[in-house]
């Protein structure tokens, strides 16, 4: 039953389990992406190039933002990105409860970014199925982020707003006792070189709320009918919902009230080359390449790279911080193998380029 | 001759795989091999281009047919490098594929077969910069293009050759 999935967090241990479900999410966001983003035929809609990139680079931010937070309420990291669930099979539904939409591993395409939308959207709270039990605690909380108690999460936003809710409950409970974590696991600017808004180091109810807020805002805005989050920057959201207008928004970063309204921007106008993209092989799994060709040989080098990648990850968010540095090194890396996967025609298969796959299987 | 044909585009990655020493999947990982093929067809014709590509495939053919790889490699040196009309195209080739740039072909080929109105040196794209075999054959990153990563540079570098 998918409502016992996720509950209203209660006590601590809730609060960890929604945490790895948090980092599950902003992971899972990374995959889809990055293939989209790496289908892009080199010089070619350089408009969707320079949109969905930065997104990506933030979700990693939002990871270890997720992490930091989990570190610093005490949770244990060892063998949650090293769990081979960590890593979804795609398609797959994201673990937030939202079952009405599936994400694939693909090429970019106008499908594509309706799904991204349906990932990053703020408003459209449709489902009607009960997720979590009625709750009257916290009312103005709940007022704020726009939850209604009745309902499931059906945005990330609402998961986040839960999370921030039950940080909020637990430490009125529990006091600072709740930041029982060792501030040596901590990610800060020394090992985070950062080109997505900042790290931020969490030792404390503020610098958690802090976090959990920029992840929220990032993705969806900071209230409702603004197209912005609190740096004045647009939205994941409404910087895909330009892919499907063909238009930018304008985001008046001294008059932020005179920014465009959602879903009017009224910046400058651009073509979506919709064609200028690589036929890439949707989900791939390692058998869909011909045994013994270098295309398969490619990729299963880079889903035992990507796996070691997570574990390098893990352990650096486990203590070891110094080593975030060199393993993104190593994601670099990856990047230059995708794009040799998604450059290359699978043999056999008409007009079917590889792909990369994330999940060790 | 008419070498807008997926055949004549096989024997350039074929002759491409030859003689830069890169398999096929890393030249076409580059995304470059339309591009340079057009490229180079634009400069030189399909005359002469189609004439290089056939020799090559004509050995390449000859050599499997008989087992012999030294076929090939031998036809490459005597019939293509040393050629006063195929050399010259041939090693711009390779240096196409490792810098991305297109150098001029030296005044005595221009002489004898006539010089082309496109045939300057030039880099062909901004994209193709970076693809340069160059960088991989180095174990670096080009320089100003596909960043290796914050501290990356206390690393040594990674040299991959298959």
């Amino acid at each position: 039953m998918k409502s016992d999935r996720l509950k209203l967090i209660t006590t601590i241990e809730d609060l960890r389990y929604y945490l790895i479900q948090g980092m599950k999410i902003e992971h899972a966001t990374i995959p889809p992406y990055l293939t989209a983003l790496y289908s892009l035929k080199p010089g070619s809609n350089l408009e969707a190039f320079h949109m969905i990139r930065p997104i990506v680079v933030e979700e990693m931010l939002h990871l270890t933002l997720a992490a930091n937070v989990f570190n610093a309420v005490g949770g244990n990291i060892e063998g949650v990105f090293t769990n081979p669930e960590f890593v979804p099979r795609y398609p797959t539904k994201l673990p937030t409860g939202e079952e009405e939409f599936l994400v694939n591993v693909g090429k970019f395409s106008k499908q594509a970014v309706k799904t991204f939308l349906n990932i990053e959207r703020s408003k459209e709270v449709t489902q009607d199925e009960p997720l979590v039990g009625s709750r009257v605690k916290e009312e103005f909380l709940l007022s704020i982020f726009g939850y209604d108690p009745t309902k499931s999460f059906s945005s990330i936003r609402l998961f986040y707003a839960e999370v921030i809710r039950g940080l909020y409950a637990l430490h009125k409970e529990m006091g600072d006792a709740l930041f029982c974590g060792d501030p040596q696991k901590q990610i800060s600017r020394e090992y985070y070189y950062n080109g997505a808004g900042d790290i931020i180091k969490v030792t404390d109810f503020d610098s958690a709320i802090r976090a959990l807020t920029l992840i929220q805002e990032q993705g969806e805005g900071s209230r409702t009918e603004a197209i912005y989050d609190a740096e004045k920057k647009l939205c994941h959201y409404y910087r895909f919902e330009q892919l499907e207008l063909g238009q930018y928004y304008v985001v008046d970063k001294n008059e932020p009230l005179n920014s465009d309204k959602p879903h009017c921007p009224t910046g400058k106008t651009f073509t979506v080359d919709w064609d200028a993209v690589y036929p890439v092989k949707e989900n791939a799994k390692l058998n869909d390449y011909p045994k013994g060709s270098e295309l398969y040989t490619a990729a299963q080098d880079f889903q035992k790279a990507y796996s070691k990648f997570l574990e390098e990850i893990e352990d650096s968010f486990n203590g070891n911080p110094e080593k975030l540095v060199l393993a993104v090194g190593g994601m670099f890396r990856l990047r230059d193998l995708a794009n040799s996967l998604i450059r290359n025609p699978i043999p056999g298969m008409d007009g079917v380029n590889g792909a990369p796959i994330y999940r060790l299987d | 001759m008419d070498i807008d044909t997926p055949e004549f585009m096989e024997y350039f990655l074929d002759f491409s795989v030859a003689v830069t020493g890169f398999s096929r999947f890393d030249l076409q990982g580059t995304g470059q091999v339309s591009l340079y093929f057009s490229t180079i067809r634009g400069i030189i014709g399909d005359q002469i281009f189609g004439e290089l590509l056939q020799t090559f495939h004509d050995l390449d053919r000859k050599a499997k047919r008989e087992n012999n790889q030294s076929v090939l490699t031998d036809g490459i040196s005597f019939e293509i490098l040393v050629s006063g009309k195929l050399g010259p195209i041939a090693r711009n080739i390779i240096k196409l594929w490792y810098t991305a740039i297109w150098y001029q072909l030296p005044s005595p080929w221009q002489e004898k077969f006539g010089a082309r109105q496109n045939d300057i040196t030039f880099i062909v794209s901004p994209y193709a910069y970076p693809e340069g075999l160059l960088w991989p054959a180095i174990g670096v990153n080009p320089p100003g293009a596909k960043a290796p990563g914050y501290g990356t540079w206390s690393e040594p570098p990674s040299v991959k050759l298959s």
